[in-house]
């Protein structure tokens, strides 16, 4: 805390404020995610593009759009956006709907992207995370203290979010994503309900619902898959199961985890050196998506998860500085949104390639490979970065 | 109110923030405990994944005769394989690689095309095409250099060497016996390859020299082992036999200068039938069996009735009780009354009156029944035991048959009868022989044998075979009278046929009918030593189901006697005996 004043205290000289360590933090992990997408992915795609840098490339190319994005973006007063609060909700409805039409894209079975020209993909569920994040925004500062009542409250935390999850769920299969929207919602909820027991309540509901299920699948997961090996999304339970003995499993839906295990812990204090990962050769499939966070530790060791960690970390607080220093609700609800969403779902790509939770394909903000990811996660800084101008010095807390 | 929301979020943001850094510390522990804790398992793990043992054969030893001369070698061959991920010209490939392997081209090509990642094309290529094969220095297409097991005799002691199977193993005889000796260490290889193996370059590899087996001399001489199966194909031909075996051994030490069990088959196509001998092609478990009886071994693996040769055995336990003297009158009508069994003897007539010594030089029945039963059950059975008749002869060759006898409670005096002049009972012929030389030699049990000594690739002795011997089981003065009879045998009597010119030879014929009895077939055999007085050789020569003659004395003594007139001199000449005192 007394270091967090220090801060404040040297700012204090400007009158305006600008989080270079927010968009120094954003920068490095951006240039550090394509040195590790390129490790990742030189051997597989010199194997099947002829291009050993054809995955960092394309990265570089939406990392540099979203940068100028995240610039822009950081100009543009954070009150402004707040008059198009009904615009987000439809943005994001429309797109995950053209996912049914011929424009979509399918890869690995599952519809999520919609074909973009240059050969570039937008991913729906990506922008719908951006949009729930203004739109909740400002419903929450409209509902204001009505917030605090059972009914406004369910249908803040329910009732808004619940179609667009329940599109990304049907349409695109993508439950990370449907988990992360629902979380940013529940996280900004968390920071704005003025009844905080409410928000304890459907905590502990929620935490025992999830535990009760993970119980119920502990004890009668196997029996189930037997008796309903047909039924759709059944994989989603397989996955469950195999979370408790992966070398059970190690042959399908174990697969993925157990090699990313075997990548973390080959790892060791400092890691094998850049580039000379075993598991990425082909060990693990697409080394530069979901599990790159496991061929990051096997070359960098603890060390460089530790370092990476620590980077979400200093993100993180600078986010909660910003929220915490912004006079205005608006302005701070979209801050906790966007701290929300890169906390999630680093957090849960990180414990997910640890097998600390089932799996789940989600990625690593801003390492991972993906386009439309960090695109509009840089459009979300930028977001950060305009509420962080609105600073005036000397107006905060004093 | 907004600064009430403004400290309500506050609080709200900082709770929030500091369960995050909970969240990102709980993580960080669980990387460090997958890391230091776990991470010698997982990386374990993953390193086995990673790696490919690759084998290198190690080159079998040789076996040799006891003259140096090399009866199983090993000759290099290819093995020709395909990477489909590393094939650069598929087109150029299938072309050249069915043109050198003369395969036609669409079997060539489904393998090239295959997608896997190491494919074999072609196994036991001759080295000279494999060379050139390589010569193209074609992409992805690998030559590895391989042995192959070759008999430069091809079907000589094919039932003693036996042969190996594809990895090299033995799968019957010496091969099997010797195999740990033989086989050496193969080499290693290891290298780290990607998921779908394909090799990763520049990857240190991992080489562990084969080391070669060691090379094995036996007792055989190749030189009486040919003669040997010579003569048994000729005596199988002139007497329309199922079957002839000879044995020629030291009976002073055990060692097997041949063992012959014709028909042998070809060593070097162990697998292919002589379908000439078959109505139709046996297939399935009969072709598995066809295949297991041609490579029977009948002097080990079978036991038969050793009929008259037997009365040699009968000869010594009389001795050496004391009960019967060269000397001892007998009477032979033509048959001998045990209980209110008529025995016969092979002479219907009868012998008449005649010593013991006549009555072994006629192979007289009724003189040795009497002498069996003057020895009685009990004192026959420890005889049997006592000369390790019971016992197998430990032979270094593998599926040795026990011998089959009555039990000693269930003999009766018709038993005994019966047994006395080797009938009733099975032995396998290196039983004997191994006894026959026991009685001889003085009264030595030797271990029959092959395997001498293994070798270096210098030549320098790796490990000299002592192989066990028991002494003294009959007394010298019964050794001697034995030889002596033996001899008489052979010079006035049943065995004139084994007589050989210059030299003073042993032996004992046998005719013995097979059972069922009354089915005409018969077992024609002699066994034969010389020389006499102090025995350096000793064969036995088995003819199954002869037509037409079918007696031991008039088909099987002729065998012994044509061996020994070749290498009695050639004996004499090479020495063997002094040779190992030396």
């Amino acid at each position: 805390m007394e270091a967090i004043r220090r801060f404040f205290a040297r700012q204090k000289k400007e009158n305006r404020f600008f989080d270079f360590t927010l968009l120094f933090v954003v920068v490095f992990l951006i240039a550090f995610g394509l040195i590790m997408i390129y490790s990742a992915s030189s051997y597989n795609a010199g194997l099947d593009y002829g291009d050993p840098a054809y995955y960092m490339k394309r990265q570089a190319i939406a990392a540099a759009l979203g940068f100028v994005a995240m610039i822009f973006i950081s100009f543009i007063p954070t009150k402004f956006y707040a008059k198009f609060t009904p615009v987000y909700y439809i943005v994001a409805i429309v797109l995950l709907l053209l996912l049914l039409t011929p424009l979509s894209h399918d890869a690995n079975g599952a519809t999520r992207w919609i074909r973009l020209v240059g050969g570039f993909n937008l991913q729906p569920a990506e922008v719908a995370k951006l949009c729930m994040i203004l739109f909740m925004a400002d419903i929450i500062c409209k509902m204001g203290k009505n917030l605090g009542n059972w009914r406004q409250f369910l249908i803040a935390l329910f009732a808004f979010p619940l179609p667009v999850v329940l599109m990304i769920l049907g349409i695109s299969k993508n439950l990370s994503s449907a988990i992360i929207v629902f979380g940013i919602v529940y996280l900004m909820i968390f920071v704005a309900c003025p009844d905080f027991k409410k928000v304890l309540t459907v905590t502990a509901i929620g935490a025992g619902a999830v535990a009760l299920v993970i119980v119920i699948l502990y004890f009668f997961g196997e029996g189930i898959l037997e008796n309903f090996s047909e039924m759709p999304g059944v994989y989603r339970i397989r996955r469950i199961v195999a979370w408790f003995d992966l070398e059970k499993y190690a042959s399908d839906e174990g697969f993925q985890t157990l090699q990313s295990l075997y990548a973390i812990g080959s790892g060791g204090a400092f890691g094998k050196g850049l580039g000379k990962s075993m598991q990425k050769l082909k060990y693990i499939p697409e080394a530069q998506n979901d599990m790159i966070f496991s061929i990051l530790c096997e070359e960098l060791g603890l060390f460089g998860a530790f370092c990476v960690i620590i980077l979400f970390v200093i993100l993180i607080w600078r986010c909660m500085s910003i929220a915490h220093q912004t006079k205005d609700l608006y302005s701070a609800l979209v801050v906790v949104g966007v701290m929300g969403h890169i906390a999630i779902q680093a957090f849960l790509n990180i414990a997910v390639v640890t097998n600390t939770i089932p799996n789940t394909g989600i990625s690593l903000p801003f390492i991972s490979y993906g386009g439309s990811s960090i695109a509009f996660l840089m459009v979300e800084i930028g977001l950060v970065l305009g509420v962080g101008r609105s600073i005036k010095l000397g107006d905060g807390r004093s | 109110m907004q600064e009430r929301n403004k400290t309500r979020h506050h609080s709200r943001i900082f709770i929030l923030f500091m369960s995050l850094l909970l969240v990102a510390s709980v993580l960080i522990c669980r990387i460090g405990y997958i890391m230091l804790i776990r991470g010698e398992y997982y990386s374990e793990r993953a390193e086995q994944l990673h790696e490919r043992e690759r084998y290198i054969k190690a080159a079998r030893g040789k076996i040799i005769d006891r003259n140096g001369a090399v009866i199983a070698d090993n000759r290099a061959v290819c093995t020709i394989s395909v990477i489909h991920s590393q094939i650069k010209e598929p087109e150029k490939v299938i072309e050249i690689l069915s043109r050198e392997l003369s395969l036609p081209e669409d079997k060539v090509r489904a393998r090239v095309e295959k997608w896997s990642s190491i494919e074999k094309i072609k196994s036991n290529v001759e080295k000279e095409i494999g060379d050139r094969i390589r010569g193209y220095n074609l992409a992805g297409v690998k030559v590895d250099e391989d042995y192959k097991r070759y008999y430069p005799y091809n079907d000589i002691a094919s039932k003693v060497l036996g042969f190996t199977g594809a990895d090299n193993q033995g799968i019957i005889g010496l091969e099997v016996i010797y195999d740990e000796e033989l086989q050496g260490t193969s080499g290693t290889i290891l290298t780290l390859t990607d998921a779908s193996g394909v090799e990763v370059e520049n990857a240190a590899e991992t080489r562990v020299e084969p080391v070669k087996g060691n090379d094995l001399q036996i007792s055989i001489d190749m030189n009486i082992q040919e003669y040997a199966t010579q003569l048994a194909e000729q005596a199988m031909a002139n007497n329309e036999a199922d079957r002839v075996s000879v044995i020629v051994m030291n009976p002073q030490n055990g060692e097997v200068y041949a063992m012959v069990d014709v028909p042998e088959f070809q060593l070097n196509s162990p697998y292919e039938l002589n379908l000439a001998a078959y109505e139709e092609e046996p297939a399935g478990e009969d072709y598995q069996n066809a295949l297991n009886a041609m490579w029977r071994n009948g002097c080990i693996n079978d036991t038969y009735e050793p009929g008259s040769t037997f009365k040699i055995i009968t000869t010594a336990a009389g001795l050496e009780e004391g009960i019967v003297t060269p000397g001892d009158s007998f009477h032979c009508p033509g048959y001998i009354m045990v209980e209110d069994r008529k025995i016969r003897c092979h002479k219907t007539v009868g012998h008449g009156s005649e010593t013991f010594t006549q009555g072994i030089m006629n192979s007289c029945n009724p003189v040795f029944i009497s002498v069996g039963l003057r020895l009685g059950v009990d004192r026959f059975v420890d005889y049997f035991q006592q000369f390790k008749l019971t016992e197998k002869t430990g032979i270094d060759l593998p599926g040795e048959a026990g011998t089959i006898m009555h039990r000693a409670e269930n003999m009766g005096p018709v038993e005994l009868a019966t047994v006395s002049f080797g009938q009733s009972f099975q032995i396998t012929p290196i039983q004997l022989i191994t006894t026959v030389s026991m009685i001889i030699n003085g009264g030595t049990r030797v271990t029959p044998h092959f395997g001498l000594r293994t070798l270096a690739e210098d030549g320098s002795v790796v490990k000299e075979f002592e192989y066990e011997s028991v002494e003294g089981l009959v007394s010298e003065e019964t050794s001697q009278t034995v030889r002596e009879l033996l001899e008489k045998v052979v010079s006035e009597g049943t065995g004139r046929n084994g007589y050989v010119e210059g030299f003073a030879v042993g032996g004992k014929t046998a005719t013995s009918q097979t059972l069922p009895r009354g089915s005409g077939k018969y077992i024609a055999s002699f066994v034969g030593f010389a020389p006499a007085e102090d025995p350096q050789v000793i064969a036995l020569v088995i003819i199954h189901n002869p037509k037409g003659v079918y007696y031991g004395g008039t088909i099987a003594a002729p065998v012994v006697r044509r061996l020994f007139e070749n290498i009695l001199p050639y004996l004499e000449r090479m020495n063997y005996n002094e040779q190992r005192a030396e």
